[in-house]
């Protein structure tokens, strides 16, 4: 190829608009995609105070207003968002003369948009799947759910590849949406260790007792408060551990179980050794991960697991749940330790064994901060995401699409 | 001149007046030589695509099989008009001169397609929503009004029925008059006032 290979990435979230994973993940993937030297625009959601066009660490960033038409539910809303978005992406690529090589949507959120764009310029088209329906439902139980997942299978049957963040996440959506296995394709989530490290001179001890008394162990959990997470089966957990040591529960992040898992608390006798931060901004939750004697991940459903990695890039040992993609990440009793989902008893002896072993959990943190560096980091994966464009760009040269007329 | 026809009612399948006042201009359409296209909906009553009376009828279906409403289907299936339309666009090496969009329905896919290949558009008016929901103006009755105020922005020209219709155009959406063209059904011009638009909106002869 003589230029540079170009992308339009698809994410309905990007910095400073932070919902869920997909944010970082596309900010990370882009930002590291243009120091390999693909020349990638973002076209994204509009956030207050965000401009509408800016140029982030050699990324184009180009945000749409998506809030300028009523929509009676949160989906008919993505359907109009994505009809805006698609609008503003088909001017931006029209102004390029037609110069995008790929279009790259993340989830269904903007499947109507990729979908469009890919016809009408007739390029490549990829899909990260982050999540589905019937994962996060647990099942498909009513028409609203069911046009989602609808959305999300017609979105795989568009790709030409779909990329998965992990190997369960592949067999997932092949077994959702009866997908070829040629079509899927697994690139690791990364975690951005350079946040992580350790600033000189950095005391954290006058941090610490914001959140525990001195003789108290850090149990650390961070995520939405929403069943899937797993957040009450930790709750359950909390008596045995202080059985044998004494700790703080710390819970990072909202949802609408938040008031159940109160009330759990003060049933089980426990409330004054369970705190609720709600949200927390990055650098104060990367402060908090650093003092973490644990950090727990019990989800039931996790399609990746990016908590588990950024708690090994913050040096925290990882108790983990075996669900999902988190039993590819850790590796029992080596960068981690693997417990029984669902089972408060498994979690809590994971988490006393961490608590009250420190040669056990300085060598689990050992080798998870060598494993992060060496396969999650954002430069291979931008690489190995490269590697799969142009593994499509040579296949779709050979096709009538590609013929110029 | 080179048109595709959007509409999401076209006979056999016939919800209101539309489907055979639109079967009637492609229909003539093709006996005055001009090379039309319709895209509309099927509901398996048709095939994909056939020719009935000379006219090229592409018929879509919506992938997605459930809905909760009318909005949801209609954005989804907007995607399967743009795709035909951007086929026909590519099948006739880039020779398309004019969409006319009839109602609100498939105005998204016009729209994305005026954006991203220069192809300009008509919107026919039937009827608005300010007169369908009788003034309502929930969350639903808003998003479709502001999809037919964006077919009022884009639009190289309106066509309305009636002056009355003008007039509720100019006052509900603003549109400047000059844009708006009133061509009868009924009117012995029909037919030549419908090509003098499109000639005048960006259709070569």
């Amino acid at each position: 190829m003589n230029r540079e290979l170009s992308v339009m990435m698809l994410t309905w979230e990007f910095p400073p608009r932070i919902i869920g994973g997909i944010s970082p993940h596309v900010y990370n993937l882009s930002r590291n995609l243009a120091k390999h030297g693909v020349k990638v625009y973002v076209v994204t959601c509009d956030f207050p105070g965000a401009p509408q066009h800016e140029i982030i660490d050699g990324v184009e960033v180009y945000r749409v207003d998506s809030y300028k038409n009523p929509a009676p539910d949160f989906a008919t809303w993505v359907y109009l968002m994505n009809m805006n978005m698609q609008k503003e992406a088909a001017a931006l690529v029209h102004s390029l003369g037609g110069g995008i090589d790929v279009f790259h949507a993340h989830d269904w959120l903007v499947a109507t948009a990729g979908i469009g764009l890919k016809h009408v310029f007739r390029k490549p088209f990829f899909a990260t799947m982050h999540s589905t329906e019937i994962g996060r439902r647990n099942g498909i139980h009513t028409d609203y759910e069911r046009m989602i997942h609808e959305t999300e299978g017609w979105l795989t049957y568009e790709a030409w590849k779909i990329i998965c963040c992990s190997d369960y996440m592949i067999t997932h959506v092949q077994w959702a949406f009866e997908v070829p296995p040629d079509k899927l394709v697994m690139v690791p989530n990364g975690v951005n260790f350079e946040a992580y490290a350790k600033k000189e001179n950095e005391d954290l001890s006058q941090f610490r007792n914001k959140f525990a008394l001195p003789q108290e162990k850090i149990v650390l959990f961070v995520g939405r408060l929403v069943h899937e997470k797993g957040a009450h089966v930790l709750v359950s957990a909390v008596p045995k551990v202080l059985e044998k040591i004494d700790a703080k529960f710390v819970f990072v992040g909202n949802g609408y179980m938040r008031d159940q898992l109160s009330d759990l608390a003060q049933q089980l006798g426990i409330a004054h050794k369970v705190m609720f931060t709600g949200f927390l901004d990055d650098e104060t939750l990367r402060k908090l991960q650093k003092c973490a004697d644990v950090s727990v991940v019990p989800s039931l459903f996790e399609p990746f697991g990016i908590v588990a990695l950024e708690a090994m890039a913050a040096g925290s040992p990882v108790v983990v749940s075996d669900a999902g993609g988190l039993p590819e990440i850790v590796n029992h009793e080596v960068d981690g330790v693997k417990v029984y989902a669902g089972n408060p008893d498994s979690l809590s002896w994971g988490i006393t064994k961490v608590l009250t072993d420190e040669a056990f959990a300085n060598r689990l943190r050992a080798n998870a901060q060598r494993k992060i560096q060496e396969k999650y980091n954002w430069d291979t994966i931008a690489q190995q995401t490269k590697n799969v464009y142009e593994t499509v760009l040579n296949e779709y040269s050979k096709l009538p699409w590609a013929r110029k007329t | 001149m080179r048109i595709i026809i959007f509409s999401w009612e076209y006979p056999p399948r016939i919800v209101g007046e539309l489907a055979d006042y639109v079967k009637r201009l492609a229909t003539e359409l093709v006996k005055n030589n001009e090379k039309a296209w319709v895209v509309t909906y099927h509901d398996f009553l048709t095939g994909e695509y056939d020719e009935p009376e000379g006219v090229k009828t592409f018929r879509v279906t919506n992938p997605v099989h459930t809905h909760i409403g009318v909005l949801t289907w209609v954005l989804t299936l907007n995607q399967e008009v743009e795709r035909v339309a951007a086929n026909i666009y590519y099948a006739s090496n880039k020779q398309v001169d004019l969409i006319d969009v009839y109602d609100w329905h498939f105005i998204p896919a016009a729209v994305t397609l005026k954006r991203a290949l220069a192809i300009p558009f008509i919107y026919s008016v039937e009827s608005v929503e300010e007169h369908r929901s009788h003034g309502a103006n929930s969350p639903f009755n808003m998003s479709i009004k502001s999809i037919e105020w964006l077919g009022t922005y884009e639009a190289e020209k309106l066509v309305v029925k009636s002056e009355w219709m003008k007039e509720e155009i100019t006052r509900i959406y603003k549109a400047p008059p000059d844009r708006i063209r009133v061509i009868s059904p009924k009117s012995e011009n029909w037919i030549k006032d419908i090509l003098e638009t499109y000639r005048s909106s960006g259709a070569t002869a």
